[in-house]
């Protein structure tokens, strides 16, 4: 063969390729069409199965059984209390839970995520469910994580923390949503990672805030905790402000010192925390902190001094007459914006 | 009869013609082979990230935990859309967010008809001096819209615009987007994903821009997505698709994101301050925004990601007059060079690692010397035909080769909305926009690259000014 024909070859494969994947979208698209309707039917029969007693139309299959397990995910999503749990009922008795199972087997990430989800929230399909907690996909063992930390028979926090690889793979945001749901459950076992040597710091990171939204109870640790995380610019000012939505005197001390960290982030999240905490000690520190070199640090501290109340008000005064352009330009701000609001 | 050549005139003319032809061969052959690892990672990208597909489940997940973001809208002379674009902004679905409309020295009645339309009264607001501005000369709010901020300044542009969004935003996360385009009203909840999931890393992300051209548009939402009738405004469909769910999807599954479209990125605001906003006198802000985030980054050897997101989708309007359009193409082809040359140490430096190499790299090949070897080898391949230098059977095997290469990857871009999005209503929508990809081989990619050498020729005369972007606005789209 030649290289002239070669390449005439080369387009001619790649112009069959690509004319073959138009082809197979557009008749996949006319076959998806005509199956939307015929789903847009199902839908409308389905509906009532699963909203109202006395439908039961016994165990679906095919089609129907996926349009029945699709709108058991929406509903779950629009319902609560003994609502979902009368619909999880109707959707168990139409054998939804089967096929959410085998749809935990499926190739698409997406679909065995939303799977889990739904499975978690029929009482019996816990193991199922757990299994779903050893899956390829990050995503995946994020959700069920999620999902099933709500149950009664959720494994410890330790162990999920294990079984999502957190600090290694997983470091989501969402990590803070599990600990929160899981020390709604068992706030003793999420603050038992805290004292945990080799737990990883992520862990550690979002159990302090979900703590902090479980109540004051943990403050002392969490000032505890404060103080042991000098020099970390990124642990310190979340535990911060984590002590700064307990509002407990007990980090007090912490808070205080914070004030004079090096690290700007932590200034900052110190004196958001004094000004939740309403911390008056603070108040001439923070007065300090409106001539701060970093802009963050004198709006924080700004913002702290009008929740004091009067004192605070009083200390914004003074600066608004100091010497310090800085100072008294962040006061002068600071008041007039609080009068506006 | 024309005298002979002599022997070594000849040999040097075929020298000459070999050499052109095989520079314009291996620098096509490198672009091509390039797309198709674009092709390849954007694909990776999308099997290892899958698409959410309801907002209802997109909330449930994310809600909780999604930051506070500051949507930054800059506006200029906008007094016909701005009513409308700042109630769709206000409307999105993000649990919270405050959209700042930046009222950029406007000399129409933009700022009055915000004023009227949601009762603002003048506030005084405490605002950082980070990063440099044109004067602020005051600031509006209303207790009924407690989400909503204007801040009146002089004109400055809309980097100008864009860093005095930023001095007054209060959020560690801000949002730039065009005052004249569309967001989807779960485009934040899906931007945001690489900030939750990733939250040390990712420093900045950025969606899908596509047309609107064609769609309804109803109180700054698009309730009906169709294509438009004209030729050129269905074309850019097929290049913006191209450009977003192949060449940035790959890139950045690449880690090697340069752009992150001006009319939406979602940043970090701590690092944009720390290399100064956005930069003035460019016309291609977006772009050095990312690079100099890039080059903090790498510089301080500290680990980061600069992410796109297929999913949230931004509308906007494009050009659909020839004129309109070579401007726009012509002072992008300008952006890049001016980014390219401003950090032109950056290339294949091995400091700046995958930017410097594959970012850079793609900077080189496709936006630097891409129109300058394409349009040589329009001018100069016939030419040598004609002479007799190149012979046809050769010529007209590497016409077809570039051009099928150009239709597959079209195509496989097509395959990729499909997958991913699943915009266009209906499969009629997708064959018309597959013959549109056939036929802008025929006389479009040659006009367009004919713009792209005018932005060379501005590049190079030092040309600074942005052109007339002309638009009809949304009220008059739709079909």
């Amino acid at each position: 063969m030649t290289s002239l024909l070669f390449l005439w070859e080369i387009s001619l494969v790649l112009c069959g390729i690509g004319l073959a994947c138009l082809l197979a979208l557009i008749v996949a698209r006319l076959f998806s069409t005509h199956s939307a309707d015929a789903r847009r039917e199902a839908r409308r029969e389905i509906l009532p199965l699963l909203l109202e007693d006395g439908g039961y139309a016994g165990q679906l299959r095919g089609m129907e059984l996926d349009v029945a397990t699709a709108l058991t995910m929406e509903l779950a999503e629009m319902t609560a209390g003994s609502e979902r749990s009368a619909m999880l009922a109707r959707a168990s008795a139409l054998g939804v839970p089967g096929h959410l199972e085998r749809q935990m087997h499926s190739r698409s990430a997406q679909t065995r995520l939303t799977a889990v989800e739904t499975l978690a929230l029929f009482d019996e399909c816990g193991r199922q469910a757990r299994a779903a907690l050893d899956d390829d996909n990050a995503d995946v063992r994020l959700g069920a994580a999620l999902a099933i930390a709500r149950r009664d028979d959720a494994p410890p926090p330790a162990v999920m923390v294990e079984k999502l690889r957190v600090g290694s793979e997983e470091r989501s945001l969402l990590l803070v949503s599990l600990m929160s749901d899981l020390a709604e459950r068992d706030p003793g076992a999420v603050a038992a990672i805290l004292f945990e040597k080799d737990m990883p710091y992520d862990a550690k990171v979002a159990a302090t805030d979900a703590l902090s939204r479980t109540g004051s109870e943990y403050a002392p640790l969490l000032a505890t905790m404060a103080a042991a995380a000098s020099g970390e610019s990124d642990l310190q000012p979340r535990i911060f402000r984590a002590l700064g939505r307990t509002g407990h005197p007990a980090g007090r001390a912490s808070i205080l010192e914070g004030l004079h960290s090096d690290e700007w982030p932590v200034r900052a999240s110190a004196s958001e925390a004094a000004g939740r905490a309403v911390l008056v000690d603070a108040a001439e520190r923070l007065g300090e902190l409106l001539g701060d070199e970093n802009w963050w640090v004198r709006f924080r501290a700004g913002e702290a001094l009008l929740r004091l109340g009067p004192r605070g008000i009083a200390v914004l005064r003074v600066a608004g007459d100091s010497d310090v352009p800085v100072a008294r330009l962040s006061a002068e701000a600071i008041l007039a914006e609080g009068r506006a609001a | 009869m024309s005298p002979a050549l002599p022997i070594d005139w000849a040999d040097w003319m075929v020298a000459c013609a070999e050499a052109i032809a095989l520079v314009v061969i291996v620098t096509g052959l490198l672009q091509t082979a390039f797309y198709f690892v674009q092709l390849v990672y954007a694909g990776a990208a999308l099997a290892g990230r899958p698409p959410v597909p309801r907002s209802a489940t997109l909330w449930r997940r994310y809600s909780e935990q999604a930051p506070a973001i500051s949507v930054l809208a800059p506006a200029y002379n906008e007094e016909l859309n701005i009513v409308e674009s700042t109630r769709s902004l206000l409307a999105l679905q993000y649990p919270d967010f405050e959209v700042i409309v930046i009222n950029d020295g406007s000399k129409d009645a933009t700022l009055q008809r915000l004023i009227d339309a949601y009762g603002l009264a003048r506030v005084d607001r405490f605002v950082d001096g980070a990063v440099a501005h044109a004067d602020i000369r005051g600031f509006y709010a209303s207790p009924d819209v407690p989400r909503l901020l204007v801040v009146d300044k002089e004109n400055g542009g809309k980097a100008d615009a864009l860093n005095a969004g930023i001095n007054c935003c209060r959020t560690s996360l801000f949002c730039a987007i065009d005052a004249d385009s569309i967001l989807e009203s779960d485009a934040l909840l899906r931007v945001i994903r690489p900030f939750i999931d990733d939250p040390h890393l990712t420093i900045a992300a950025g969606g899908t821009i596509r047309i609107a051209n064609g769609c309804r548009v109803d109180s700054g939402r698009i309730v009906g997505i169709g294509l438009p009738r004209s030729f050129l405004a269905l074309v850019q469909i097929v290049e913006y698709l191209r450009a977003f769910l192949m060449a940035r999807l790959g890139l950045s599954r690449m880690q090697a994101l340069t752009v992150i479209s001006g009319a939406f990125g979602l940043f970090k605001r701590r690092h944009v301050v720390e290399v100064g906003g956005y930069s003035h006198a460019t016309v291609g802000e977006d772009m050095e925004l990312v690079i100099k985030l890039h080059r903090l980054m790498r510089d301080r050897g500290q680990e980061y990601r600069i992410d796109f997101i297929a999913e949230p989708v931004c509308w906007t309007e494009c050009p659909d007059s020839l004129q309109i359009l070579s401007r726009q193409r012509a002072r992008w082809q300008r952006g890049a060079l001016e980014c390219f040359a401003k950090h032109k140490d950056m290339l294949f430096n091995r400091k700046y690692g995958r930017i410097g190499f594959v970012g850079f790299g793609q900077i080189l090949l496709v936006d630097v010397v891409g129109p300058l070897i394409e349009v040589l080898g329009y001018a100069l391949i016939p030419l040598l035909w004609a002479l007799g230098l190149l012979a046809l059977p050769w010529l007209l095997a590497f016409l077809a080769i570039t051009f099928t290469l150009g239709l597959f990857l079209s195509m496989a871009t097509l395959v990729l909305e499909e997958i991913q999005l699943r915009r266009f209503p209906r499969a009629r929508e997708l064959a018309v926009l597959a013959a549109v990809a056939v036929l802008e081989n025929f006389g479009y990619r040659q006009l367009s690259n004919f713009w792209r050498l005018q932005g060379w020729w501005q590049w190079m005369r030092k040309k600074q000014n942005w052109g007339t972007m002309t638009r009809k606005g949304f009220a008059t789209s739709g079909g």
